[in-house]
Order: structure tokens, then sequence, then C-alpha cells
């Protein structure tokens, strides 16, 4: 204690000379810092956004010359579109079925793993490693698992079954949709699984001792202690996974194609096929524009209703 | 007298739990396995029944015909080099602005969330935008294109990973070295930036991997010189029957790198996963 003050009272007159000297070289200091990813970020994802603005009234049209000016008629040719209005159900559907599954797959691992035993890091080791593989590499995994005259998939299954098995799991309603979801939840689980173990893990033991001691129930246990606990965990790895899962493309693109016809056309799909390869820049745009409204209405309710109460 | 009635003890060993974990890593090994197992199999046993599950002579065809007849082997080097340079641009830029975010609380919250929001953008409202903007700039189809989309596209990661390393940091040491004279840049390039070097390796990892398995912004950035490994997969599309070998072989080559990253990583992995919000 006094060393520190003995040695700090000759250089205290220096340090506040330099704190109202550099004021403003501080200022320069700490938005230089800040300007180069900022910029970075303003022109290649907001400037194109205001840019997009002006697509979305005119024509913009690789099969049509000029850019005419026409209004609202874009949206409108979206929103009279079926297969529009189709791939935002189709991905509102795929993301409820794969984010909750992985919710409790990734809990029920997490709750297994959570108790140390022999082997568990060589376990948790293999569990993440679909976590680093690109969903193309995923979905051409799992097309060749259930592809119908070569995948092993209906081969074990009519073993079980004893008899035989003949699904089309990439062509036939509604096997398509399940081949889809076992792809995002075998790539995914494993994101809920280390975030809630991370939950998991964080809770002090002693709450658990003191809920032994009482003689309260394992049931009662995991709902009125474990959950509360973790609260805050499963809200953000939900949040997180579904905002990416509303973005589904990879897979698809390269497990169904979209097939069969528009049966599993996301929205991300619909409108990738809209602008390139049929080439209809402008409708495509606004259609895009009204993925990313609603896409922000859903953050702004989990946000809001979920995370924040949550929280505080 | 009574006899003690001794309740049955429950087995010790948790049957329910091991049976539940067993399957649940056949199903993460399952796909794996098969893909490796395709990628060494001569052509003849794709449509043996009962299927061939080890093959009796493994072959290298597939990864020589990927690598080669595919262009897989450009793909891996166009790779090598957008992850790389993308990795170094988004760790550099992100760690300045990640140590303005936290020792100087640059532009308050909303600057820190406006980064953040980039990260739940759906890359389809800017890829129409980006793809037309890169046509009339000539970045269509080359490196730099991809590099400079890449880095923007990981810049969250980066940033909010750095972030929340700087603030857990101590100032005590950047202090006292501005009190002995040294400028602010000083204190930060030779101080803070060492120090944070750990971070800074975590942030890269996930940087890289990120860009790495990325597929959507190649797909439409690129076409045939700056094509990356991911986008090589078009090739085997539509052919369906003949081409599962050479997919596969692909697929083991470019899944090796990132798992292998992945995994030595691990310790930094939730913290990668929610952005540094939570610490594992």
């Amino acid at each position: 204690m006094s060393d520190s003050a003995a040695i700090s009272t000759p250089l205290a007159p220096l340090a506040r000379r330099r704190t109202a000297s550099s004021k403003k070289s501080d200022w320069r200091f700490k938005w230089l810092l800040v300007a180069p990813a900022a910029l970075l970020i303003l022109a290649i994802s907001i400037y194109p956004l205001l840019f997009s603005l002006w697509v979305l009234f005119v024509n913009y049209d690789f099969q049509i010359p000029g850019h005419a000016f026409i209004g609202l008629k874009n949206f409108r040719q979206v929103i009279a579109d079926p297969v529009a209005v189709h791939s935002l159900g189709v991905t509102a559907g795929l993301t409820v079925a794969n984010v909750a599954t992985e919710f409790l797959l990734g809990l029920a691992l997490a709750l297994v793993l959570v108790k140390t035993f022999r082997g568990r890091g060589v376990v948790i080791s293999i569990l993440i490693v679909p976590l680093f593989i690109s969903p193309v590499i995923v979905g051409q995994a799992w097309a060749l698992l259930l592809q119908k005259p070569f995948g092993p998939t209906n081969y074990l299954l009519g073993l079980l079954l004893k008899r035989e098995v003949t699904i089309g799991w990439l062509t036939e309603k509604p096997w398509n949709y399940v081949a889809l979801v076992l792809a995002d939840v075998w790539q995914w689980t494993p994101f809920m699984f280390v975030i809630l173990l991370a939950g998991l893990t964080s809770i002090p033991p002693h709450v658990y001792e003191a809920a032994e001691l009482d003689g309260v129930g394992a049931w009662n246990t995991f709902w009125y202690i474990t959950v509360p606990y973790i609260a805050p965990m499963m809200l953000l790895a939900v949040t997180f996974r579904l905002l990416d899962a509303i973005k589904l493309f990879d897979t698809i693109f390269i497990m169904t194609g979209g097939g069969p016809g528009t049966q599993t056309y996301t929205a991300s799909f619909y409108l990738y096929v809209l602008g390139f390869t049929q080439f209809h820049l402008s409708r495509a745009t606004a259609g895009a524009w009204i993925f990313l409204i609603l896409t922000l209405i859903v953050v702004q309710v989990l946000v809001r209703r979920l995370l924040l109460p949550a929280t505080t | 007298m009574s006899t003690v009635v001794r309740r049955p003890r429950r087995s010790r060993i948790p049957y329910g739990r091991i049976a539940f974990l067993s399957i649940y890593m056949i199903f993460v090994l399952a796909p794996l396995y098969w893909m490796f197992i395709t990628s060494i199999k001569p052509s003849d046993d794709y449509l043996a029944v009962p299927p061939v599950w080890f093959p009796a002579e493994p072959t290298i065809v597939h990864y020589t015909a990927a690598l080669f007849a595919y262009r897989g082997l450009d793909g891996l080097v166009n790779s090598l080099i957008v992850s790389i340079s993308a990795t170094a641009a988004s760790c550099f830029f992100g760690t300045l602005m990640a140590y303005s975010l936290a020792r100087f609380n640059t532009g308050g919250q909303h600057l820190s969330f406006w980064v953040l929001s980039q990260r739940f953008l759906s890359p389809i409202a800017i890829i129409l935008p980006l793809f037309l903007n890169y046509r009339m700039l000539r970045l269509q189809d080359t490196h730099v294109g991809l590099i400079i989309a890449y880095t923007v596209f990981t810049l969250p990661v980066t940033v909010w990973m750095m972030f929340a390393y700087f603030r857990q940091m101590p100032r005590s040491l950047e202090e006292a070295a501005l009190v002995d004279g040294c400028t602010r840049w000083r204190a930060f390039w030779r101080i803070a930036v060492p120090l944070a070097a750990p971070g800074i390796v975590a942030a890269a990892v996930f940087a890289f991997i990120a860009c790495w398995t990325e597929f959507f912004f190649a797909l439409i950035l690129t076409s045939k010189t700056a094509f990356t490994l991911p986008t090589v997969f078009r090739a085997f599309l539509g052919f369906q029957g003949a081409q599962y070998g050479e997919a596969s072989a692909l697929a083991i080559v470019s899944l090796v790198p990132s798992i292998i990253l992945g995994v030595l990583a691990q310790r930094n992995l939730v913290r990668g996963l929610t952005l540094g919000a939570v610490r594992g």
C-alpha cells in the first residue's frame, strides 16, 4: 500500500496532464480503430441493401433490357405467386421441426453428459464434429445414406421390419421433409448441446445438495431448479438457432434441389431460383425484402418478449 | 421381531443413459463412416445387395478423379487462399474495433449491437444487390471479391468474441504503459494485442471454419476461377448415380482440416458459438 502510494505520487501530475491534453487524440484513436470494420460492413451489407431499395421499384431483369420504373408491381407479383407463399410455409414448418428436435435432443445429451465418467471427453469431441462440417457435405452424406437404389437405410429398415422397404427419401412426401430434418438435426443438435451443457455445469452443486436434503424428487429438482437456472441459456441457444434455421438453403440445394417440383422450396431457395436461375432480379429483391421484414418481426418478438425479460 | 425389508437397490449402472448415448453416437458416426467407405469403394460395389459395409479391395481412384478431373484441387487451393486471407483480415479489423468498443465504449450499445445484427441478416437479402454491384465492379468470380465478402460476413463473430475477451482483460497494464508515456496506439499494439493473443487465435479458428464451410456466397459470387471447395459439389448433382465415390472423396478431403481445427479449439467452442455471450 505505502509502496504504491510512494511511487504514484510523483507520477500523478504527469498522468493528470496526459488525460487533460489527450482527450481529443483519444477521441480520434477510438474512432480510427472502429472505422475500417464499420466501413467494410457499410460497403458490403448496408450499401447493397440501400441499392436494392432502388432495384425494388424498377424492372431489373436480365431477360428484359433497361430499368423502367414499375412501382409496386414486383411486390404484387411475389405476393400473388403461390410458390412464394408455399415456400414460407415450408420454411416455418422445417424451422419449427428442426429447432424443437435439436433443442430436446441437445438437452437430453447435456443432461446425460453433465456427469463425469471415463471417456466423457472423447464422447464430447465426437459429438461436436458435425458443427465443423460444411452443410453441403452434410447434405451429401445424408443423401448417400438415404438414396433409393444405393443407400443402406432402406436395406437396414427392411431387415428390421422383415419386409421390403422402398422409400424414396429424397423424392417422396413426407419422407423428403424427414430427410431434411434428419440432416439438420444431425448437424445442429451439438450446437444446443454445447451451450446447454455449459449452462448445466455452471449450476453450483450446493443447490442440488440442498434439494436432496429437503427430499425433493428428481423431476421436481429438474423442473424447479435446473430449468430456471439454465433458462437464459436455453433462450439464447434457441434464438440463435432459430435465426439461422430460417435461412435454410444448403441442404435443400444438395439433397432435394427443392423438389419434387417445388415441394421442398424454402424461402431462401425460392428467392435463389427466382433471382439466379430465372433472373427476375427485381422480383427476387422484393421477395427478399418481404422475407427480411418478416425475419425482423420474429427477431423483435423473440428479443423483446423472451430474451429481455429472461435476462433482467 | 420385525425383519428389515430391504428395498432392492437400484443398479449403479445407468443402462438407459448408456443406451441413449450409444444410439446417438451411432447416429453421428454413421454418415461419416458411410461417406468414407463410399470414397474407397470400387464403383462396382455401389449397387450391391446387401450393401458392402467394407470393400474387399479399397481404391483411391475416386480421390484422384475428384481432385483432378473435377478440379477439386483448384477448389481446395481457392478455399485456402480465400479462407486464410479473409480470416486474417477479419481478425485484424475485428480486433481493432473490439478494442475500441471494449475500452472506450465507442458508439455506445448501438454500434456493438449494429455489428451483432449483421450476423443475423439473411444472406439472400444482401446477395442480390451485392451480385449486381460485383458485376459492375468486376469483382465477380475473383478471389478479392470473395475475400472481402467473407471478411464482412465473419466480422460480427470476430468483433464480438474479441469484445468479450478485452472486457474481461484487466486494463492496468495498458494504463501503466500510458503513464510511462506510451501512446494509445503503442499501448494497444504492444501490450493489449499480445495479451489477447489466445482470444485472437480462438476467433481466427471460428472465422476460418465459417469461411471454409460457407456455400451460399461462393455459389453466387464465383463460377469458373475463384470457386471454393463446397461449390465443387455442384458437379455431382444431376448426374445421380455415377459420382458417389468422387463426391465422398471430395467431402472427406474437405472435412478433415475443419474438423481437426474445431476439435483442437473445442475449449473455446461455447464462446465461439454464442459470439462471446456465454463463457464455457
